[in-house]
């Protein structure tokens, strides 16, 4: 059978049509396993999102119980220790030259259970928060005015604490306690500035100091930015936000934002 | 003059005009070039219709450019291949190879025909090569969003030029014959129009995509 030109031009026409249909399709499935890849690429993320904060959470969740235990052991068994010893000290008696060592000896034993059960009471977050968070940063401001010559401010906006919120409160706290030693570490500030605030389902703290600052940018690029870095894991670990402002030569004003139930 | 105005000489001036105006700031030599290369091809389409209407064969023309087009493509593959092999031999053996075809070619055919196989030969290369490409950016693990990746627009076109010009290139000692009897033009002419709108429309849009991101890169 022979083929008429006509058919061939039309044949001609027909295998065009196809291998031009074929790069078609070819060009729409790249196209959908691409955005399959992208839709891979975004659960691959939030998966690797969700595990660093289920293991911050464990992280936090182990340092709370190791710093709950430390607490309990100071308190319940050196603490135990000391009072006999200062029951036991005042109890000797002895000369008049004596007697003036072991009062003295009785008095900073006294001091030493004193001291401990403040530092007992700073490691047991729970505990501190107990009343609230204002009470508890309060306590912490006291402990650091005792041996500081720093001029503190600490003004507590905040109402009554809702219990809902007591282990984000518990965090809170915690970075409080972490900015805090970073600037009595690194900022050579003279003047601390600490404000807690409750407004519209929101609790912010804002803790600003007079000290050297820095490039925000430059630290989190640095193994120094580390602290910072994990400051920031752990407010995004309560669905909030923390801010850095810093500017070098004038201070450094960190903010916490969490959202309250 | 109106007679210069065909679909494939106003695609092709469009081309050069969205390439004028998206790739002339370019700091990319690779994309640069295809200022000048849209230049080359409307000179030679306009310069091809003026040899066809005063009935001078134009077949040279077109011979002569073919050259230019298998180095433009081929570089411009190099340019996207050179990501994942950054190794520059195999472009001189397939430049060397393509030369030596298309000198034997010429030597084989009379003056003035056009050397159909060596085109064919290029065709099937740059198939592979667009082909190839699919391959690489499916296995890339960094995403892209390819409905605005110009180099992903430039490989459509040319997959959708080289792949579909196939069956005409086969056919194309057969279709010079070709006696038009209802059909006003030829089936290769039409063919090539087809072909033509979709080339430089892929690469008309691949040009403006590049444009767009180098904006949002510098901005």
């Amino acid at each position: 059978m022979q083929i008429s030109s006509k058919e061939l031009i039309y044949l001609i026409g027909l295998i065009t049509f196809i291998f031009l249909l074929a790069p078609l399709f070819l060009i729409i499935y790249i196209s959908l396993y691409n955005k399959k890849k992208a839709r891979h690429a975004e659960e691959k993320e939030a998966l690797k999102k969700t595990f660093e904060m289920e293991l911050l959470k464990s992280q936090i969740e182990v340092q709370e119980n190791i710093l709950q235990d430390i607490s309990s052991n100071l308190h319940d068994n050196i603490g135990q220790l000391l009072s006999l010893t200062s029951i036991t000290l005042s109890s000797i008696k002895a000369d008049s030259i004596n007697q003036e060592k072991i009062r003295n000896a009785s008095e900073l034993t006294l001091r030493t259970i004193q001291e401990l059960r403040q530092l007992s009471r700073r490691m047991n977050g729970q505990e501190l928060i107990k009343k609230k968070l204002g009470h508890a940063i309060g306590y912490e401001l006291d402990w650091l005015q005792k041996g500081t010559e720093y001029e503190i401010n600490f003004q507590d906006n905040t109402a009554d604490q809702i219990w809902e919120n007591a282990g984000k409160e518990l965090v809170m706290f915690r970075l409080f306690q972490e900015i805090l030693s970073n600037i009595i570490r690194h900022a050579q500030a003279t003047s601390i500035n600490i404000i807690l605030n409750q407004e519209s389902g929101i609790q912010t703290l804002t803790v600003r100091d007079n000290g050297k600052g820095f490039l925000v940018e430059d630290k989190l690029k640095t193994s120094d930015g580390m602290g910072l870095s994990n400051l920031t894991k752990r407010a995004a670990m309560m669905n909030g936000t923390l801010i850095i402002n810093s500017i070098p030569g004038s201070g450094t004003e960190i903010s916490v934002s969490i959202p309250y139930i | 003059m109106m007679g210069y105005f065909t679909i494939n000489t106003v695609s092709e001036i469009i081309c050069l005009l969205v390439a004028i105006f998206c790739l002339f700031r370019d700091k990319n030599a690779y994309w640069r070039s295809f200022v000048v290369y849209m230049f080359l091809v409307c000179l030679t389409e306009l310069g091809g219709l003026y040899l066809h209407k005063h009935n001078i064969t134009n077949a040279i023309i077109y011979t002569g450019f073919l050259i230019i087009e298998c180095s433009m493509v081929s570089s411009f593959f190099y340019y996207l291949f050179y990501k994942y092999h950054p190794k520059s031999k195999w472009i001189y053996i397939w430049l060397l190879i393509f030369i030596i075809a298309y000198i034997t070619e010429l030597a084989n055919i009379p003056f003035n025909y056009f050397p159909n196989h060596t085109t064919t030969f290029m065709s099937v290369v740059f198939v592979i090569a667009s082909l190839y490409y699919y391959l690489l950016i499916t296995r890339d693990e960094t995403f892209r969003n390819l409905g605005s990746y110009p180099q992903f627009w430039i490989v459509n076109g040319i997959l959708f030029f080289y792949f579909g010009s196939t069956a005409c290139n086969v056919f194309f000692e057969y279709l010079l014959q070709e006696i038009v009897t209802s059909m006003s033009m030829s089936i290769r002419y039409i063919t090539f129009n087809i072909l033509n709108i979709l080339l430089y429309g892929c690469w008309s849009y691949a040009f403006i995509c590049r444009y767009r991101q180098r904006n949002s890169f510098t901005s």
